[in-house]
């Protein structure tokens, strides 16, 4: 694995944020921090504000309380275009690729910011990382299969040499064999190369193997947060999901 | 001063003329949303049938020199009458255009471009049309009796068209503030829901069409005769954006608002410049009221989109306690009251019918598929739902829930695989018709009438109102009045039960999130399903409000309702459904109570927290 | 045999002149999705400042055409960003924006009116010699357009497939949100996307006249149909489907004008754009999710 394909990571943290559509908040007061060499997760039930979140850090939902940096970076509400550049890279879980450019056409809106000499280059360690693009460069990205494009769409962020990696579900609708070989090689493999990976997951258990901290989020806070293997003692830590027990509930009474 | 007063009749005809029709396109644009760019085809199809009809065969017509058909000399008012009916038979060919697939900007373009066209045709097409020239000396009604030159005559004509136009008025107002008035104002805020409540769209589109396009076609007769001509000149594409000017300044969707519209646009603006003196350049005046034409519509949109006389709101009456209509929504859902649910008899209210204690098979798929572009969202799903049960359908994201409720309801075709309702295949049915069966579905997104007060959203869902069809319309309020009257106390009882009566006549629109929330839920109560499709009904609602919906949707069940909910809130499906189906990657992974799935290794691992 | 051909030869050059309009047209749908009906009155003011460039300011046609060509351009760029972009975020239903494009047509197209006159003008030039080859007949002048046209759209086929704002405008047009998230700087994709385009629209408008010889400040109004129908019938928003959109509504039209009646030939133009709005508004190439 190529050592150039992610730059050292930077911090991003977010302090008190308060995010939503039409000035109605989903999440609020969120306080989360993510660090280089790290695999952060946050985890919780439909409904609890995950994407919500990821949203709202890379300039998709406005925030409308509190502050979010990477690194000395201040990027609250900062737009899409200008978060990419400070070299933060997303990946929504649906609508992730372009599907009427070809495979080839979507790394190189990817490297959309770099040089018109850099790209081959980096083209060829992205292809490296996930070999069977290799065939499919003039395919349209619409005709791909679910998991050729979840590869794909980290392909594309991969173009960009990202310091963070924000990842919206990445295993959504992949096969389990997929899905572990995703997280465990890829995400993990990003992180054990320097960068910051912040990541959302519904399959908790699977994102525990891989994380160092994680989040659970319900009814928009952070319910429970701490090291995988001290919450999967945690006898909340099952029942935030399940619901079911007056604990989950009580959380978000007011 | 005759010359004054011959003006003044001119003016009163053409005012009448430009009110019927404005009246007519604002029923089409302001009330049903149906964009008809085409109207002036309609008109000019009219006076076009009016003039061929009140003259004689062309060869032995003054001379012969203006060839068109017919030609039958009628009497007035059959004429008028032909017009009429012509302009109605005109919406047939464009049916097509305005089903619910359609893009509502691309089907205006298609009206557009017929208008556009069908002028073309006429400027060349001398045998039917007499090409550029037109068709002249038009014949006035009773011609031959009184001299049309004289002033009394001009003033009874005026009187006539002013009568028509009154009498118009009063024919839209009848369909307009009828329950099929709601109906179509529902349609146009939103179809796809309007469509999954049972209404037909198509129908209720065309019906429009015809309807517009018979005042359309009476208005061109009555100004044919009255300026004994017809131009193609004059029926250009673009008269029809004087008139959509004219309600947009006047008011859509508000009647009093397209005839001032029509005051003020087609008529005082073409006055106004008459009194220009002539300037050098004979086509500057015409071409500047042009221009004004257009910086009219772009700074009324920008600065006042509902015009001068917005459209009203409409305060249902009833006999419950008087409510003060609230503007905005109560942010905090969690003090929403339902007080009274618990002795509310959903099966009188509701008109709930069968067994409770059946638990028969009545809704099942086989081997359910979608695809989308080579994707594969749902595969093979086969289930089964029970009578009388709230069945909930869980799984990740993606895992086809959505889709697979659609398919049910039928808001999306399946690319293989069939639906069976109460043992028959309804696979082909369209989802407006599944709806009047009894399969009513929610929406994940916000899918209230936007500008239908809360009231008006809960009685439009009430089914079999006979004042929800274009003939009950036409028969007025003492055929549907009383039945109204009592939709609108169930859906008062309804809204009280839930504890919302104050916001009875507010816009639904403005309400907050929780609230819009219960109105779709008593909306589709309203609806009288057999079946209740829910697609995340708790999404965004308080968890204390969420345990008491599911409350009451179990008092639902026992009371014979069968219920499908796709939910994310595992507390909830834990609480109130049984059997449990839960899907993944788009096929089904196991079904059980949740107890029974939470023992399932295999679906823990893979969906609740693996 | 020769009707076909000559006709195939109309066909041809009102190809080429559709074309360029119609290309124009569907990017700026792609990129804002909005039908701007007010297409036609900036191709006529465009065609009118190169005729009197030519004419009145005794410029070469050449460079005449040139300030065509920027006419569009600016026009096409101004109305997106002052009328087109306001209104859109207001979230109004896409039938008001529809109507606004109607209205500022109308200003574009009387106002031209009100300035120019209402009487026709003509280029008097000669229209160099007619050639005629395959029984097709061209004159010099047609020849040039159909020149122009194929190089105008080879180099859209550059930019699209081979640049980087190309590549930058179409992903635009499929995933605004994740172009941005790649660094995409959207605001200016689109703004570029206008100029570009409103240069096509500009280009057309020129040739349109200078083709027909004979125009006036409404000659536009008619043109909307043929771009309409070439449009649909290739996919909305697609500008390759616009291509070959365009090519079969201009021949069609000429061949049923050599076949049938020279007035009525737009009828089927009319007939295809309501045939596919009818069974196929996503185009013979696109597809439902394309709309």
């Amino acid at each position: 694995m190529s050592v150039e394909l992610t730059k050292q990571g930077l911090v991003l943290s977010t302090s008190g944020l308060s995010a939503g559509y039409d000035g109605r908040a989903i999440v609020s007061d969120i306080a989360i921090e993510a660090a280089p060499g790290k695999v952060v997760s946050v985890v919780g039930p439909n409904g609890s504000g995950k994407s919500t979140l990821l949203k709202s850090l890379v300039g998709v939902v406005k925030v409308l309380e509190g502050h979010v940096t990477v690194g000395e970076h201040e990027i609250t509400n900062l737009a899409s275009e200008e978060v990419a550049m400070i070299g933060v890279g997303y990946v929504p879980q649906i609508d992730d690729v372009f599907p009427p450019l070809s495979v080839k056409e979507n790394l190189e809106i990817g490297g959309y910011l770099l040089s018109r000499r850099e790209i081959p280059s980096r083209i060829e360690m992205v292809l490296d990382f996930f070999p069977r693009l290799k065939t499919m460069m003039t395919r349209k990205a619409g005709k791909l299969s679910g998991g050729e494009r979840k590869m794909l769409a980290m392909g594309r962020v991969l173009m960009l040499s990202p310091s963070v990696l924000v990842l919206d579900e990445p295993t959504a609708n992949l096969a389990p064999m997929v899905a572990t070989q995703l997280l465990e090689e890829f995400v993990r493999g990003f992180a054990d190369h320097g960068s910051t990976v912040l990541l959302v997951e519904q399959r908790a258990k699977a994102a525990l193997r891989i994380s160092d901290w994680t989040y659970v989020l319900g009814g928009g806070r952070v319910v429970l947060a701490g090291a995988p293997k001290d919450l999967e003692q945690n006898p909340l830590f099952v029942e935030s999901f399940l619901g079911g027990s007056s604990t989950a509930r009580s959380v978000h009474d007011e | 001063m005759p010359a004054i007063a011959f003006y003044v009749a001119t003016i009163i005809v053409y005012g009448a003329v430009d009110s019927m029709a404005c009246l007519a396109l604002n029923v089409q644009f302001g009330f049903a949303g149906l964009s008809n760019f085409g109207f002036i085809i309609f008109q000019a199809g009219g006076a076009y049938v009016a003039a061929v009809l009140s003259m004689g065969p062309w060869q032995k017509s003054n001379g012969g020199f203006q060839q068109y058909v017919l030609g039958w000399h009628l009497v007035w008012p059959l004429p008028w009458i032909g017009a009429a009916l012509f302009g109605g038979l005109l919406a047939l060919p464009f049916v097509f255009l305005v089903g619910k697939r359609l893009r509502g900007d691309f089907a205006a373009v298609g009206l557009l471009v017929s208008a556009v066209l069908l002028n073309q045709l006429v400027n060349n097409f001398v045998p039917l049309f007499n090409g550029a020239a037109g068709i002249s000396i038009v014949l006035a009604p009773f011609s031959g009796k009184w001299d049309p030159q004289g002033l009394g005559y001009q003033f009874a004509y005026g009187g006539v068209a002013v009568v028509l136009c009154v009498l118009v008025y009063f024919l839209l107002r009848r369909v307009t503030e009828s329950p099929y008035g709601r109906s179509l104002r529902a349609m146009r805020d939103n179809d796809v829901v309007a469509d999954a409540l049972g209404k037909n769209v198509r129908v209720q589109r065309t019906s429009m069409l015809i309807l517009g396009g018979m005042i359309a076609g009476l208005s061109g007769a009555i100004l044919v005769g009255f300026i004994n001509l017809w131009a193609p000149g004059a029926w250009g594409y673009a008269e029809t954006i004087v008139l959509f000017a004219a309600i947009i300044v006047g008011g859509a969707g508000n009647h009093k608002g397209a005839v001032l519209g029509a005051l003020l646009v087609p008529l005082g603006f073409e006055e106004v410049t008459r009194f220009i003196p002539p300037l050098s350049n004979p086509a500057l005046v015409p071409a500047l009221e042009w221009v004004a034409i257009g910086l009219l519509i772009i700074g009324f949109l920008w600065f006042r989109p509902d015009g001068i006389l917005p459209e009203r709101r409409r305060i249902l009456s009833r006999s419950a306690t008087s409510s003060v209509s609230v503007p905005s929504g109560d942010e905090s859902d969690s003090l929403i009251n339902l007080g009274n649910l618990d002795q509310m008899d959903f099966r009188q209210l509701l008109r709930l019918e069968g067994d409770p204690s059946d638990h028969g098979i009545i809704l099942a798929s086989d081997r359910l598929t979608r695809d989308f572009h080579g994707v594969t969202v749902v595969s093979e799903v086969s289930v089964e739902f029970q009578r009388g049960r709230i069945t909930g359908l869980i799984g990740p994201n993606g895992a086809g829930k959505s889709t697979t409720l659609a398919m049910l309801a039928g808001t999306l075709a399946p690319t293989s695989g069939r639906v069976l309702y109460e043992g028959r295949d309804i696979t082909s049915m369209p989802s407006n018709e599944r709806a009047k069966s009894g399969m009513i579905r929610t929406f994940q997104l916000a899918s209230e009438f936007k500008k239908l007060t809360v009231l008006e959203n809960l009685v439009s869902a009430i089914p079999r109102q006979s004042g929800d069809s274009f003939a009950g319309a036409l028969r007025g309020r003492r055929y549907w009045g009383r039945e109204d009257v009592e939709n609108i106390e169930r859906a008062s009882e309804m809204l009280e039960g839930f504890g919302l009566t104050q916001y009875a006549d507010s816009y639904a629109g403005g309400l907050s999130g929780g609230q819009r929330r219960l109105v779709e839920i008593m909306r589709a109560l309203l609806a009288q399903p057999t079946v209740l499709l829910l697609d995340e009904p708790m999404a965004g609602v308080h968890p204390n409000l969420a345990h008491k919906i599911g409350d009451q949707l179990t008092r639902l069940a026992a009371s014979g309702m069968t219920i499908v909910m796709v939910e994310h809130e595992l507390a909830i499906m834990d609480a109130f459904c049984d059997p449990v189906i839960v899907l993944a990657e788009g096929r089904v992974l196991a079904q059980g109570t949740m107890s029974e799935l939470r023992a399932k290794k295999e679906v823990v691992e893979a969906y609740l927290v693996g | 045999m020769s009707v076909f051909l000559s006709s195939l030869g109309f066909g041809l050059i009102s190809a080429a002149v559709l074309a360029i309009a119609t290309v124009g047209f569907t990017m700026q749908f792609a990129v804002t999705n909005v039908l701007n009906l007010a297409y036609g009155s900036v191709m006529i003011n465009s065609a009118f400042i190169t005729y009197f460039l030519n004419y009145h300011a005794h410029l070469n046609a050449w460079v005449a055409m040139i300030g065509g060509v920027c006419t569009g351009a600016i026009a096409s760029y101004l109305l997106n960003r002052f009328v087109f972009t306001p209104f859109q975020r207001r979230n109004l239903p896409p039938i008001t924006i529809v109507i606004v494009a109607l209205g500022v047509d109308l200003c574009g197209t009387f106002g031209l009116q009100a300035i120019v006159g209402g009487s026709y003008f003509s280029y008097k030039q000669s229209l160099g010699r007619e050639l005629h080859f395959w029984g097709m007949y061209f004159s010099t002048l047609q020849l040039i357009i159909i020149g122009i046209c194929v190089v105008v759209l080879g180099l859209i086929h550059w930019l699209l497939k081979y640049t980087r704002l190309g590549k930058a405008m179409r992903a635009t047009s499929a995933n605004a949100t994740l172009a941005r998230n790649s660094g995409v700087r959207t605001q200016r994709v689109i703004s570029s996307t206008w100029l570009i385009s409103g240069a096509l629209c500009g280009l057309a408008g020129t040739v349109f006249a200078m083709n027909t010889g004979v125009f006036e400040a409404t000659s536009a109004q008619l043109y909307i149909v043929l771009m309409l129908a070439a449009m649909f019938l290739g996919g909305p928003g697609s500008a390759y489907g616009a291509m070959i959109g365009a090519v079969t509504i201009g021949v069609a039209t000429e061949l049923s004008a050599g076949y049938f009646n020279p007035q009525y030939k737009e009828v089927i133009a009319f007939v295809v754009l309501l045939g596919m709005l009818t069974f196929r508004p996503y185009g013979l190439f696109g597809s439902e999710k394309t709309i």
